[in-house]
């Protein structure tokens, strides 16, 4: 393996990395902080706690893959740095989500984009929740911060057709574009970022954070899965973990004990309420798993004249706002215009349909350009979120009611979608729902989209952002941690993870995750020290 | 006998209340399926390794959640489903059908537990004579499902105006196209030349094969 790749340069160097699956022995293991989760949250806090000299021992239930592993392939990818092999879906099987599972979480397998928090999503959290302290012109030296060590900055490159088609039709027809800043460093644009960044270029916490803390002596168990917190009196003693086989899929047996003075929940949105659900925290006003926020996602697919290779080049690269926040924060939902790469797995598993039809519309994957819409849930009365409950076997899932406020939408960003592709030169556009043809004009489109039905599973629906569950708020009644993520109730445990989002971002998540967790860790570490 | 009837007229209004109330995602009525499946007779266990004189793929692959009944399933499915795709050689298409079966149960596998048996539900419906007969509408056995039926099948569900049904034709069809489609020997029916050479050449992890 290449000497200049990161990780195997540490775990030849001695770094503390243990793979649970080839532990044989219960153990017990003590630290200052135990952190649940290795993903933006967890990365961050454990770099920023591991260099303030406390020590850290880091738990993921997924497996540390890196550049070796990484090879460009969507089965093997989809199949081990996914949440449930990429099966994961809402309770009621309508919504598809995607998220990592895996050393660097969902930073490992995303598609780069790096934005700040936008200010109006702060101001409503300062107004509605009590979070003063995160106003826009508090949280910018944390935005710069982060920034800086995950290199984010516009994408200067030229777009891959895919993004630029997005951008020719929102000038056309008079929107507001942008270019999405990534979190690259000498990017070879390739186009593999949700399968793993073959070249290390990804700034995810996998090559920024995790190496950061591993190199200040941070301790790394993977394949180990955080089964429950155990409170002694009013504090969390330990956590109880099973290790999982090879497979990562089922429990060895083997049960690990870590003991902390502190610790740090970032399990993700799903994860974090689900672990907290298990271990019975202390929840007066029953807030745990309430306030799941998704960021419902539609899709359009357009054929082009000409050849758009949706699956070569930095994935994601023009973004629009301009139907974001124009209708007021609170107002009618607002939704956020992006381009997902199209591989040809990705592609038959989202395009709905069988037989002929089906082979007929892959075929013109070359021709294929996308656009999706990411709403932005939790603003509105009518967006009270989903909720984050527990199987029978202890797993969590979330329940993700689309209201009628969403679906409406969802309506008008399948209008606008298909509006923007026909502006660009789309030959024909099909929504991603099971009813919808292809659709020869944009007059055609506008009538059939008045006319399907917006309904579950009909609808096809994806979420790659999954927040809240663990609001934070002043108020202990309305939420679970207080704005520095730390727990209303126990006093030795923080959450550091998109869970604590109290709505959605109305961008793609990884920098406000970024940034809140290394504003609360450095106020963490602080407190641990003194 | 009569030719049946097509499910969104067979299914009266409270045929389809008493189907909802079973429970959010029919988890109840298709739980109860799983039991009686088991206690008549259906395949319960992980097919484990086919005979050769029973798959034309003899790889020595070793079936760790799809059963010998789902096996049949699928058999009957894809060529409805990716058929169209597939050469229509005799052999080469079995191979290609065994093929993806095995990769649909490896992807399975990976599911982990929780959405496994939701699909165990689901193929267990499917596979339970009375269920598929009453619940499915398909007649035959399904080695005896000829390809016209299976799509009829498929479009019933398809277009049912049950979401429990639409989410069935979802499953059935995604976790099929993913396993054809996303296979590199299929990568050319989409048009995909796959990563690019140059990238590959250059990159240590494609060198140490």
């Amino acid at each position: 393996m290449s000497l200049t790749d990161r990780i195997a340069k540490g775990l030849e160097a001695g770094w503390k990395v243990t793979d649970a699956s080839t532990l044989t022995d219960h153990q017990t293991h003590e630290a200052d902080v135990v952190i649940i989760g290795t993903g933006a949250g967890g990365g961050t806090t454990a770099e920023i706690l591991a260099r303030a000299g406390l020590s850290v021992i880091l738990v993921e239930e997924g497996r540390l893959y890196y550049q070796k592993d990484f090879k460009m392939d969507e089965l093997t990818a989809y199949a081990s740095l996914y949440q449930e092999g990429m099966s994961r879906v809402t309770k009621d099987g309508a919504i598809a989500i995607l998220q990592g599972r895996c050393v660097g979480g969902s930073t490992t397998v995303n598609w780069t984009s790096s934005f700040r928090t936008p200010e109006p999503t702060l101001n409503y959290w300062a107004d509605n929740f009590g979070l003063e302290n995160l106003r826009p012109e508090a949280m910018k030296p944390w935005f710069d911060g982060r920034e800086e060590r995950h290199t984010v900055s516009p994408w200067l490159t030229d777009p891959n057709l895919n993004n630029d088609i997005l951008r020719q039709g929102c000038e056309k027809l008079g929107h507001s574009w942008n270019v999405i800043p990534r979190n690259v460093k000498g990017c070879w644009n390739l186009g593999y970022c949700g399968v793993g960044c073959p070249t290390n270029a990804k700034q995810g916490a996998l090559t920024t954070t995790i190496p950061g803390a591993l190199d200040n002596d941070a301790r790394l168990f993977h394949g180990l899965r955080a089964d429950k917190l155990v409170m002694k009196q009013d504090r969390i003693d330990h956590l109880v973990a099973s290790a999982m086989s090879a497979d990562s899929v089922t429990p060895s047996g083997v049960k690990v004990h870590l003991k902390a003075r502190h610790f740090v929940v970032a399990a993700s949105a799903i994860g974090s309420p689900g672990l907290l659900l298990r271990s019975d925290i202390p929840d007066p006003h029953n807030r745990i798993g309430k306030r799941s926020f998704i960021h419902p996602v539609n899709a359009t697919v357009a054929q082009m004249p000409e050849q758009v290779d949706p699956f070569y080049g930095a994935p994601q690269s023009i973004y629009s706002d301009e139907f974001n926040f124009r209708e007021g924060v609170d107002g009618p939902a607002g939704y956020k215009l992006e381009v997902p790469p199209l591989h040809p797995a990705m592609s038959s598993g989202v395009v709905p349909g069988h037989g002929a039809e089906q082979r007929d519309n892959l075929k013109l994957l070359p021709w294929m350009q996308s656009v999706i819409a990411l709403l932005r849930d939790g603003f509105h009365p009518d967006s009270p979120g989903g909720t984050v409950s527990l199987r029978d076997d202890g797993s969590p899932v979330l329940d993700y009611p689309v209201t009628d406020y969403l679906w409406d939408g969802l309506r008008r960003a399948f209008h606008t979608m298909a509006e923007i592709q026909f502006a660009a030169g789309a030959e024909r556009v099909r929504l991603m729902h099971l009813d919808s043809p292809w659709l020869n004009s944009w007059s055609e489109a506008r009538a059939a989209i008045d006319e399907l039905p917006m309904e579950l599973h009909r609808v096809r629906l994806f979420t790659a952002h999954q927040m809240g569950g663990c609001g934070m708020g002043e108020d202990p009644q309305q939420s679970v941690v207080n704005g520095f993520g730390e727990h209303h109730h126990v006093s030795n445990l923080s959450i550091h993870d998109a869970s604590i989002f109290p709505t959605s971002i109305g961008a793609n998540p990884q920098l406000s995750v970024y940034a809140l967790a290394a504003r609360n860790s450095t106020r963490l570490a602080g407190k641990l020290k003194g | 006998m009569s030719h049946p009837p097509h499910d969104q007229e067979t299914l009266s209004a409270m045929d389809r209340r008493s189907f909802l109330r079973a429970g959010v995602g029919g988890t109840l009525f298709l739980g109860t399926v799983s039991v009686t499946a088991g206690l008549s007779g259906c395949a319960t266990t992980p097919a484990g390794r086919l005979d050769a004189a029973d798959t034309p793929v003899d790889d020595g692959y070793q079936f760790q959640f799809l059963t010998r009944d789902d096996i049949e399933l699928f058999r009957a499915l894809l060529p409805a489903i990716v058929g169209p795709a597939l050469t229509e050689e005799p052999k080469q298409r079995r191979q290609a059908i065994a093929g993806t079966i095995e990769r649909i149960d490896q992807g399975i596998v990976q599911f982990g537990p929780a959405n496994q048996k939701e699909l165990r539900k689901l193929f267990d419906l499917l596979n339970f004579g009375l269920t598929r007969i009453t619940v499915a509408r398909v007649w035959s056995s399904w080695p005896n499902v000829t390809t016209s039926e299976a799509d009829a099948f498929l479009e019933r569900w398809r277009t049912s105006g049950i979401g429990l049904f639409n989410n069935g034709y979802i499953a059935l069809t995604k976790i099929s196209n993913v396993a054809f489609y996303g296979h590199p020997e299929h990568w050319h029916l989409s048009g995909y030349p796959g990563p690019p050479e140059w990238a590959m050449k250059s990159l240590p992890q494609f060198n140490n094969a």
